[in-house]
């Protein structure tokens, strides 16, 4: 279905290539998992498949790529819009529309199709994807959940043969994408669709991928089966990990297949390990009976809790459930805010300029909302100025989170992982006594999510500080929070350590907890030291 | 109760004759009761979307073109004889100005008919600014005629890029405040500025894929998805808005 032929990509303005010499053959009905460091390259994969790189990109592109027998050399993008269903990064910044309805029409209206037809398929497409309640609802009032819903509905409703997908669950919750991620499934087998996904969160996808294309970020490129690639991929997710601790000799992708490798390591007898009790830190954020409500809906209610120094508390909860507006009210920035949020002892809405940035350090979703220099070295100045710390303290804190980044790149061409890097380190060099993160790991892999753990845990630890994030992302929960808070509709449902929590729900579980059940383990390091113990 | 839906084009239509009834009658209590009842009108039919909230922006608008008018109308214009209110110091011109003088005695009546005018010019702003409001963007573009519609699409882009600006300079000013960043002055511009611009940009660059990608443009022809059709209520606002314009 779809065909590389020794294509080689180098775009611009750069000296590195992206693809080198990549052959590769995708047939019809098969689900193909592109994964790799941030920046190696999968987007620009993805666009190839379609035209958009180089139609639209600019960059030279070296062999052929084609698709159904049509090459990209030869047609534009809309040209395949017939062929190819693909849904960007942000569904959000490619709707032309404003509702659901309309939106899912467009693209037959653009191939002119004849209005019957097009009721017919704007319905289909509504109970194959159950959108048909929000038929009428305007697009930006929907959650994001919803949004990649439509998104994926609006690919599919020209009958494409190929769907491409570029980190379709990185926004969303657990279950909202395992939604998403059993209707490509479904697709797959019952329509015989040829599906190709770039993530990072390889644990939610991996059990679906028949096939990955590994892309080491130089331009190589591997080819295998999960088992295959698995084996040495230095990006592998938690289960995968899991294996090459035990030492098993095969590798499973799925928690069954884990489960039945690792039958005789969960019969054996365990000590349990009792759970170091920290002593009674200083209280840093006291919330009592917050209330947050925007006209027409409240976003938080009644929300009442204590979070002391030494916690790293996660918020979870579904996309729209809260967790932001809460975040911003910790911040004092929440407007509509009822109710009394402390931090250190003073009402966050007072603090300003020197104090605010002592007191509380915030990153927002977008962390370049909070980075304006034109390069990292200005940046750094301008906040070891604000700060009054010595010259060179802030780039010391970047050099140590993400080294090796250039002083004289502007932030906008940093990779996702490196910007988040730098919006930490000029909130750090403040040295905050609060640290608020809003969904810290959207587009960070495994290797950058493991630096980021290691830098909040230390910061937590070190000075008795405490560390509030709110986040989708369970493996990294698992990994950092000593506390997770579950939030739904703006309640707190469920307030406790991370291990109760997230054992107590199947879907809030680590991938590990999931093998390992019953047993009380969260993570890879869990495992092997109740084995060693024992 | 159900909120009676209307053509988009009517809302214009309806919003141009309204506009010509005002000039004709130059009246201000008239145009004064226009404006509460098209207030009225907005407040209860606009939907909650980026466009519905563009009436209140244009209120803001008009109460700044009020303000300026009637201050330059105070400064600058013709002498009206009447009672005098306060006196300004007068500003002399060259002799190759005659017949305008700023500053000078501010009398009642000047005062009146500047207040009187500005009325007048808002009262049409609003009109066309409760069109807007009633009225999404893209339903109004597909009521288009075909040929037109390339031309169109570019201007949706423009008008739905403008609501969504307005939501990041929030956002973006709201983080740079936590970064302990004053938000006035000239300066707090330029930071908001920056990070502005790439994110329009790269939103635009979205779209502009996504478009591309799903076929826009390629067919010389295009079907349409139901059609927008004229209803009796319609073509009732329409001949009572005439009537009214061929009674003044």
């Amino acid at each position: 279905m779809i065909k590389f032929s020794n294509v080689s990509l180098i775009y611009p303005n750069s000296t590195t290539t992206v693809l080198e010499n990549l052959n590769l053959e995708i047939a019809e009905g098969e689900m193909v998992l592109v994964i790799g460091p941030t920046g190696s390259g999968k987007s620009s994969l993805l666009r190839l498949i379609n035209g958009l790189v180089p139609h639209h990109t600019g960059g030279i592109l070296a062999g052929d790529v084609s698709v159904d027998g049509i090459s990209t050399q030869l047609v534009k993008p809309g040209g395949m819009a017939h062929l190819i269903g693909i849904v960007g990064q942000n569904p959000l910044n490619g709707f032309v529309t404003d509702t659901v309805e309309e939106e899912l029409a467009f693209g037959m209206e653009n191939l002119n199709l004849p209005n019957d037809v097009m009721r017919k398929r704007v319905e289909e497409i509504l109970d194959l994807l159950s959108l048909a309640p929000l038929r009428n609802r305007t697009i930006a009032t929907l959650s994001g959940g919803e949004q990649q819903r439509v998104a994926i509905g609006s690919a599919l409703v020209t009958h494409p043969k190929v769907l491409i997908l570029d980190e379709p669950t990185s926004a969303l919750d657990p279950i909202a994408a395992e939604e998403v991620l059993s209707i490509l499934q479904r697709l797959v087998h019952d329509l015989s669709l040829t599906v190709v996904i770039a993530e990072h969160k390889l644990e939610r996808v991996i059990q679906f991928a028949d096939r990955i294309v590994y892309i080491n970020g130089q331009g190589e490129t591997k080819i295998g089966s999960p088992e295959q690639i698995m084996v040495d991929s230095p990006i592998a997710p938690p289960i995968v990990e899991l294996a090459r601790a035990l030492g098993l000799h095969e590798i499973g992708t799925t928690v069954r297949e884990m489960r039945r490798m690792t039958q005789n390591l969960r019969d054996m007898k365990y000590e349990s390990v009792e759970p170091a009790t920290t002593s009674n830190k200083s209280l840093r954020i006291k919330i009592d009976s917050l209330s947050v409500s925007y006209p027409g809906h409240n976003a938080v209610k009644n929300f009442t809790a204590n979070i002391h120094g030494n916690e790293i508390v996660a918020l979870m909860g579904r996309n729209g459930a809260g967790k932001t507006s809460l975040l911003k009210a910790m911040a004092g920035i929440a407007e509509h805010a009822k109710g009394s949020v402390e931090v250190s002892g003073v009402n966050p809405q007072s603090l300003k300029g020197k104090s605010r940035r002592e007191s509380i350090g915030y990153i927002p979703q977008e962390p370049s909302d909070l980075l304006y220099g034109q390069s990292v070295n200005l940046e750094c100045e301008q906040a070891d100025r604000d700060n009054e710390v010595r010259p060179g303290t802030t780039a010391a804190l970047l050099e140590q989170l993400v080294p090796g980044v250039s002083g004289h790149t502007h932030p906008r061409d940093l990779s996702e992982g490196q910007r988040l890097g730098l919006a930490l380190s000029v909130i750090l060099s403040s040295n905050p006594q609060v640290l608020i993160l809003d969904e810290p790991t959207r587009g960070l892999d495994y290797q950058a999510k493991r630096e980021l753990v290691s830098i909040l845990i230390s910061f937590a630890q070190s000075y008795d500080k405490c560390v509030v994030l709110a986040t989708h992302d369970v493996e990294l929960v698992a990994d950092l929070a000593t506390r997770v808070i579950f939030i739904a509709d703006g309640e707190k449902v469920a307030d406790g350590t991370t291990l109760d929590v997230l054992l107590s729900s199947p879907a809030f579980a680590p991938q590990v907890a999931k093998v390992m059940s019953p047993h009380p383990w969260l993570r890879v390091r869990d495992v092997t030291a109740a084995i060693e113990i024992s | 109760m159900k909120k009676p839906s209307l053509h988009p084009l009517t809302w214009w239509i309806w919003a141009g004759l309204l506009a010509i009834a005002i000039i004709r009658f130059q009246s201000t209590v008239l145009s004064l009761l226009c404006v509460g009842a098209v207030a009225g009108l907005v407040f209860w039919l606009r939907e909650d979307a980026p466009w519905g909230r563009s009436f209140t922006w244009t209120l803001k608008l008009s109460l700044w073109i009020l303000m300026i008018r009637t201050v330059i109308g105070m400064l600058i214009g013709v002498p009206i004889p009447g009672n005098t209110v306060l006196t300004l110091p007068i500003v002399q011109l060259p002799s190759w100005m005659p017949g305008i003088r700023i500053g000078g005695a501010v009398t009642s009546e000047r005062l009146t008919s500047a207040l009187s005018e500005g009325i007048l010019i808002c009262a049409i702003i609003l009109i066309f600014g409760a069109a807007a409001s009633l009225t999404s963007p893209h339903r109004l573009l597909r009521t288009l005629p075909v040929y037109i519609y390339e031309f169109g699409v570019s201007i949706v882009i423009a008008t739905s890029a403008l609501p969504q600006l307005v939501t990041s300079v929030s956002r973006i000013r709201q983080a740079q405040l936590l970064r302990g960043q004053s938000s006035r002055g000239f300066k707090s511009w330029k930071r908001i500025a920056i990070p502005l611009l790439e994110e329009s940009l790269a939103r635009s660059l979205d779209l502009a894929a996504a478009m591309d990608s799903r076929g826009y443009g390629i067919s010389s022809k295009r079907s349409r998805y139901r059609p927008i059709k004229l209803s009796y209520l319609d073509s009732f606002v329409i001949i009572f808005s005439i009537a009214v314009v061929g009674v003044s």
